[in-house]
């Protein structure tokens, strides 16, 4: 029974605490929607609706040099010129010796142009870094128990030391050392580690109350899916490029075509890599926002208590999507992992002999 | 919605993607070098030291089964040994047993041949005294029945060819 009452007095508490955010937002945009690509997209502010809007450091290559601003309010109100392009759009003017406000945080020239480069730090970014942070302080305190002897000569103590070894024996024997194979897997370990704990963290984040997901942004996912294709290409055998280059044993007519789809499928590897943890990460995101609007959408077709009555069904329905993502936080930073220790694998092989099932792996991907 | 919609989801903004790729250098540099290094080596040498005692244990495991094996061995030899010398002990035993048992039936020969010799010598010695004495009796009869007819001498040597013809026993 108490059981029960707790549960639906959590429903009530999310019900009544997602409506508030979300109303929160309706009231910010001009209409009366709720933008979901917004939620999903790069800011250059920390939004913690409703207690605060924190803005972000602006760093901005303009025609006049790099420039720093502290925030985009402070970048809009001095006198660098610049204007937020949301006001030219809308040909909407400054008020004369009031503070601008920024609307679109999108810095442009005065007449319209586009500054040359955007370096702001933004939302994304500040969780990235939080995630990075967050890795580096929990094995910093990890570490601390190694030195003392904890773990080194006896056995791991607690809960967090066990379950932070264990994820770090996981990858080390199941990942690392299943794809990349005895001789080498110890000098590409720690880039596979780094790589799972921060992508884990940052899927993480997401789940969090005004909590980002940076994974849910092509831009992160590209440069970690960049980092695994460089540390791939620089660490290939010669064997590695005479199977890319020309795959032995084929016809020499064959080459013509096979080497070509080789060359694409060093490419089309990390490609997949990014698509596959972006889109995950993304759509999951887009599926909660989705299904709190349905409350909303409901209200607007059948009224404001038919819309609060099915909320329990959307709010608990969510609920189960929630506990799905929290999942593929897992399983995404454990394939994203898994397959750069596969390619990087292939990649730094020895294989003396050409069997058949090296071939076969080869052109699997 | 406006610029918001632009925004779309595949953007790619090249600011982030530099701020991100210098960071995640920074981070993936610091992260080695100070969480990844000491706990791998750490996990590293907890797993040596419980292979080596693992292999150690286990040689001295098989060391202590050699031992047994050995003990067992020389307390196998030891029992053989022993039975062996009991057998030794036995037939020796034996051997002097029936040894003894020869000798004394040999010396209780020879005193039963003794006495028999002693006997027929007594018997002999006797049946000459007897055959004397018997000689003796049948002169003196014969003389005391005959008298003087016959010549004494004649008598005699009739007496003793008589004796003569006499069976030994």
């Amino acid at each position: 029974m108490s059981r029960l009452a707790r549960f639906l007095f959590l429903l009530v508490l999310f019900t009544t605490l997602s409506t508030d955010s979300v109303r929160a937002a309706e009231s910010d945009g001009d209409d009366n929607t709720i933008d979901i690509l917004d939620k999903l997209s790069n800011h250059y502010y920390l939004d913690f609706k409703p207690f605060a809007k924190i803005e972000l450091p602006r760093i901005l290559w303009t025609d006049s040099g790099i420039l720093f601003f502290s925030s985009t309010t402070s970048a809009l109100n001095s006198n660098a010129g610049l204007i937020d392009l949301h006001y030219l759009e809308n040909e909407v003017r400054y008020k004369e010796n009031s503070l601008i406000e920024p609307v679109s945080y999108k810095l442009g020239h005065a007449d319209g142009r586009p500054v040359k480069m955007d370096l702001s730090i933004s939302s994304h970014l500040v969780w990235m870094w939080v995630a990075g942070f967050l890795t580096i302080f929990l094995f910093a305190r990890l570490n601390k128990r190694y030195r003392a002897g904890i773990g080194r000569t006896s056995e791991p103590k607690g809960s967090f030391q066990n379950i932070f070894e264990s994820l770090v024996i996981f990858i080390r024997d199941d990942i690392a050392l299943a794809n990349i194979g005895k001789d080498k897997y110890m000098k590409f370990t720690p880039y596979l580690l780094s790589v799972f704990f921060l992508i884990l963290f940052m899927n993480l984040f997401g789940l969090a109350p005004w909590g980002v997901t940076p994974t849910a942004d092509v831009s992160v996912t590209v440069v970690l899916a960049l980092c695994t294709f460089f540390i791939t290409q620089f660490n290939g055998t010669k064997d590695y490029w005479k199977h890319v280059l020309a795959m032995p044993g084929v016809p020499k007519f064959m080459l013509v075509i096979i080497t070509p789809v080789e060359i694409l499928g060093l490419f089309t590897k990390p490609f997949a890599l990014c698509v596959r943890l972006f889109a995950n990460m993304a759509a999951g995101k887009m599926l909660i926002y989705s299904i709190i609007g349905l409350i909303f959408l409901f209200a607007d077709m059948f009224g404001t208590y038919v819309g609060l009555g099915s909320s329990v069904i959307w709010i608990s329905f969510n609920l189960f999507i929630y506990a799905l993502k929290l999942f593929a936080a897992f399983l995404q930073a454990y394939i994203f992992t898994m397959f750069s220790a596969l390619f990087i694998g292939m990649a730094v092989e020895d294989h003396s002999h050409h069997g058949e099932a090296a071939h076969v792996i080869h052109e699997s991907h | 919605m406006y610029t918001v919609l632009a925004n779309s989801l595949i953007n790619v903004d090249p600011g982030l993607i530099i701020w991100i790729a210098v960071t995640l250098v920074l981070f993936l540099l610091i992260l080695s070098k100070f969480a990844w290094k000491p706990l791998l080596s750490a996990l590293q040498e907890r797993e040596a030291r419980i292979r080596e005692s693992l292999e150690s244990a286990e040689r001295a495991m098989k060391k202590a089964e050699e031992i047994s094996r050995k003990n067992q061995d020389a307390l196998k030899e030891a029992e053989i040994k022993a039975q062996q010398i009991r057998k030794d002990a036995l037939e020796e035993a034996e051997l002097l047993r029936t040894d003894r048992m020869e000798k004394t039936k040999l010396e209780a020969d020879k005193i039963i041949e003794q006495a028999k010799n002693e006997i027929q010598q007594e018997k002999k010695k006797a049946m000459a005294d007897l055959r004397k004495e018997v000689s003796d009796m049948a002169l003196q009869a014969a003389s005391i029945i005959l008298d003087a007819e016959l010549d004494q001498k004649r008598n005699k040597k009739l007496v003793d060819s008589f004796i003569d013809n006499l069976p030994e026993n």
